[in-house]
């Protein structure tokens, strides 16, 4: 009993140390999970038995597969504009402009409110009564109503960049921090005007980054909840539409919820992964060579 | 009128309190390598900067080829630049990095070729177009460096310190290398070093600088044979100092009285009796004689205190009595131990009025 | 020269008005949500096109807190919050001792499955939880609430305190045991005020993940278990914008304050891509 405790009485503390944790992710992750699993397949409503008629209903439903696309959408359109804004604005911030540091702070400023906050203060301001319209209204003349944006895809859209673009940019912003400033120098030295130097030498060397933060911010948008909730009018992207299958049906179609939520997860773990390969791929030929 | 192909004209840039390069005025001529030489933080890499662009100084002009560029952005310079660490874009390989200024000049594809294909054979690197940067070793790389550097026959060359990075075995391959391919094209080179060995083996022409402020500019003879201060003395080769005050003249020699020696010097120009002055001597001028020789002026007795041996050299400290003290190096086939007398001669005293050190 | 090509002349050496332009944009974009959400809750008679409110008032905050039953939701919120980072910051320490200090093969995947949920939606597995928590009556308690939490929080505790450990040298505790400490008055003397720092910062950071979580509590709560972010959505389900805003502005103010805080110490950009490491 002694000599087992001796050799391996290390690997044991260890275990007892990752127990909690242990148990807390079987717990409240894990067994959880596996639940949704046994659950999308078992027919709604019924405690036993086996089926794919979640999985085929919501995927044959014209109304399923919209929902799928939508979200898709949502998240590539999202992702696209943050790009579009974070890349000027990372070369922007780098330059160390005065109260840069503000500036900064202001990037992050979406990523610690939580997505409701967000989610209302843009409805207030984007809405007929917001900021927005009575710019607008008041200051550019072919005007006369109020502009929907509210409810509308693109409102949806512009919503998510602003609580999604800050993945983005800060990964982006380290990417453009990374680079050996020797090597742009090289590159003026050899001729290359400013713009040149840009588009030839410091655009190439920070895409992996740009491209590894516009995953997370499809991740996130791809998995958004509380931000089309409240936000979203009648877009309902898949992380709504697992819900309203709870919340509003009587009783809960639990199973039909359970195959959606399958379905979303797997596909964020596909997206996971792609970051994880583009993380890894990148990180080696961005920084200078020594 | 300039006849040089690089000029400083008294060329000033502070940093705060600090001065950078204070009012400094240098002439490059054409087809020369001059190299700026001094310890960190005395202006030499900032009189590079300022000569690429990449720094505008606050006051002075710089011109290349008789044209005034201190105000022409950097992209517009024609210059070609080698860096310290190499500065390669990594994301591309080395066909494309050579021919980089040419594809930004928009050169067609044809000549860019010819010009990338006689780069990478002067840089003996033909076979390694689609190699990546990372895929090379230091030495390698510094010459596509190098290669990139002079692909388009720029009419002058600047070098930052390009040697730092590398073995001291590869950096005196390297220096040979440099220096052929300078010499070969003809090109007006500036090379930015600490290293004073390779100041010495490198260049036309060094200029010594410290704290922003050029103390010497002469060629590698004069710098090491005269030194014009302490400064410039102290940092080029070993040496040795003595204060003394001028006792006499007599015809083209002055003696001075360094405590209790006395020691025939060559006379320094405009010197006059009771001028304190500062005697310098290089530790491989002395000699060393078991006895001593009459006939010879500035011999001394000495006592050997510490005797070193470095393989070829030895490196003798030793006293003279009342706390003077000299460093020796001479050959190593006559050893003599601590402790043992010998004899000092000394025909080679440099001098400076001391007021100026 | 061709008419683009002036423009772009134009827009290049313009450039400097252009990149301020884009930054107060951005300030502009990013904080033009708060105003309104704050204008909104103290504003009275706020009707039609006006920019600012033509009165002020702190009625609906009164509202919010005589009717709106803002105290019990707060009260609900910080005592869920308590529980959640108690045992989360529990978890998070045995765990980041294990992580930081020990030996174990396949760290780096242990660490990645551990930081798993936080990059799952919340709503993927939090349907299962809900079902758990039927079963076991767990439900609108504030122990099934926070333990819902602590699925958020555990991650971030246990990445902190990792590192927190890994940082803690060896050496020092050596250094201790060489001038004569014991095993307990180590522990007192060096390691707890070593890393008493880990433990505030992923306590606060366990707090704020708590006390803004919204998924997970919206499919566990009940008529007992109300905190502030699902208060707030029931507001907005009942459209008045006005109660709305002012309990976003009562719910909102300590992350704010959080991240003022933690600005000036910490990398804010290690709170992105949680799984490049700490």
């Amino acid at each position: 009993m002694t000599r087992f405790w001796r050799s391996h009485s290390s690997g044991l503390v260890t275990f007892l140390l990752l127990l909690p944790a242990l148990a807390g992710f079987f717990g409240l992750f894990f067994y959880p999970m596996l639940l949704t699993v046994i659950l999308s397949f078992r027919p709604e409503g019924e405690i036993a038995g086996w089926t794919l008629e979640n999985y085929t209903r919501f995927l044959a439903d014209p109304d399923g597969s919209w929902v799928i696309l939508l979200t898709f959408l949502l998240a590539l359109g999202s992702t696209a504009l943050s790009v579009l804004l974070s890349v000027p604005l990372s070369l922007i911030l780098r330059e160390k402009v005065r109260g840069h540091q503000f500036y900064r702070l202001m990037v992050l400023v979406p990523l610690v409110v939580p997505g409701l906050i967000g989610a209302l203060g843009l409805l207030l301001f984007w809405g007929p009564r917001g900021w927005f319209n009575l710019f607008l209204l008041q200051f550019v003349p072919f005007v006369t109503q109020p502009v929907a944006v509210n409810y509308t895809l693109h409102g949806l859209t512009f919503f998510y960049v602003w609580l999604y673009f800050p993945y983005t940019c800060v990964t982006t912003l380290s990417a453009l921090e990374a680079l050996d400033p020797a090597i742009e120098e090289a590159g003026a030295v050899a001729g290359a005007t400013r713009w040149q130097v840009l588009r030839h030498i410091v655009l190439p060397l920070i895409t992996p980054g740009i491209l590894a933060g516009s995953v997370l911010t499809f991740m996130a948008a791809f998995g958004a909840f509380s931000v089309p909730l409240i936000a979203g009018g009648n877009y309902r992207p898949l992380a709504v539409e697992i819900y309203k299958q709870i919340a509003v049906p009587i009783p809960a179609r639990w199973s039909a919820a359970s195959a959606i939520a399958i379905i979303m997860g797997i596909l964020q773990v596909g997206f996971l992964a792609l970051y994880m390969r583009l993380v890894r791929r990148g990180g080696g030929s961005a920084r200078a060579v020594r | 009128m300039s006849e040089g192909m690089i000029e400083f004209r008294e060329v000033t840039k502070r940093y705060g309190g600090l001065v950078a390069n204070d009012r400094l005025s240098l002439t490059i001529r054409r087809g020369e390598l001059m190299t700026l030489l001094g310890p960190s933080g005395c202006g030499k890499t900032t009189a590079l900067r300022c000569l690429t662009g990449y720094i505008r100084p606050d006051a002075g002009r710089i011109l290349i080829d008789g044209k005034d560029v201190t105000d022409l952005p950097t992209h517009q310079r024609e210059l070609g630049m080698v860096f310290q660490n190499f500065a390669l874009f990594p994301h591309m390989h080395v066909w494309d990095n050579v021919g980089f200024p040419l594809m930004i000049r928009g050169a067609p594809k044809a000549e860019r070729a010819r010009l990338v294909a006689e780069a990478l054979r002067l840089v003996r690197l033909e076979g390694y177009e689609q190699h990546y940067p990372r895929q090379l070793s230091g030495g390698q790389q510094q010459r596509v460096g190098l290669a990139r550097a002079l692909v388009y026959r720029p009419k002058v060359l600047l070098l930052d310190e390009p040697l730092s990075n590398l073995d001291a075995k590869l950096r005196e391959e390297m220096r040979f290398e440099i220096k052929e391919v300078v010499t070969r094209l003809e090109i007006t080179a500036m090379y930015v070093t600490h290293d004073q060995a390779e100041a010495l083996a490198l260049s036309d022409r060094v200029a010594i600088m410290n704290r922003g402020r050029l103390e010497q500019l002469g060629t590698p003879e004069e710098i090491y044979e005269q030194p014009q201060s302490r400064f410039v003395a102290e940092f080029i080769g070993l040496s040795n100092f003595l204060e003394g005050f001028v006792q006499a003249l007599q015809d083209d020699r002055m003696i001075v009285q360094a405590q209790h020696l006395r020691l025939s010097v060559a006379a320094l120009p405009r010197v006059t009796p009771g001028q304190k002055v500062l005697l310098f001597l290089r530790p491989n001028e002395i000699e060393i004689q078991p006895r001593r020789d009459p006939a010879a002026a500035n011999s001394f007795e000495a006592r050997v205190e510490k005797a070193t041996y470095l393989g070829d050299t030895m490196d003798y400290r030793l006293t003279l009595g009342q706390g003077l003290d000299l460093r020796v190096q001479t050959d190593a086939r006559h050893r003599h131990s601590p402790g043992v007398s010998v004899w000092l001669h000394l025909p080679r005293v440099r001098s400076w009025i001391a007021e100026q050190q | 020269m061709s008419l683009a090509r002036v423009y772009w002349r134009g827009l290049w050496s313009g450039r400097l008005v252009l990149g301020y332009t884009l930054l107060l944009s951005l300030t502009l974009f990013i904080l033009a949500p708060f105003l309104m959400i704050t204008l909104r809750s103290v504003g009275k008679g706020w009707f039609g096109r006006l920019w600012f409110p033509p009165q002020l008032t702190l009625d609906w905050y009164r509202w919010a807190i005589e009717v709106g039953n803002i105290p019990e939701v707060m009260k609900n919120t910080l005592i869920i919050g308590v529980i959640a980072v108690a045992v989360s910051t529990v978890i998070g320490i045995f765990a980041g001792w294990a992580f930081g200090r020990r030996q174990m093969p396949g760290k780096e995947l242990l660490m990645a499955v551990v930081l798993l949920p936080r990059m799952i939606p919340p709503i993927t597995y939090a349907l299962g939880v809900a079902k758990i928590f039927y079963t076991l009556e767990l439900v609108d308690t504030y122990l099934g609430v926070a333990l819902a939490h602590v699925s958020v929080c555990a991650p971030y505790a246990i990445l902190v305190l990792s590192a927190t450990f890994e940082g803690l040298d060896e050496r020092v505790l050596e250094a201790a045991g060489v001038c004569g400490a014991n095993t307990i008055k180590r522990f007192v003397y060096v390691v707890l005020p070593l890393i008493m720092p880990g433990i505030l910062a992923s306590m606060i950071f366990s707090f704020t993940h708590s006390y803004n979580e919204f998924t997970l509590t919206l499919l566990t709560y009940g008529p007992h278990t109300v905190t502030l972010p699902v208060r707030t959505y029931l507001a907005v389900g009942d459209g008045y914008w006005e109660i709305t805003s002012a309990m976003a502005v009562i719910m909102v103010l300590p992350s704010l304050l959080i991240l003022a805080m933690i600005q000036r110490r910490a990398k804010p950009e290690r709170l992105v891509g949680g799984l490049k490491g700490v």
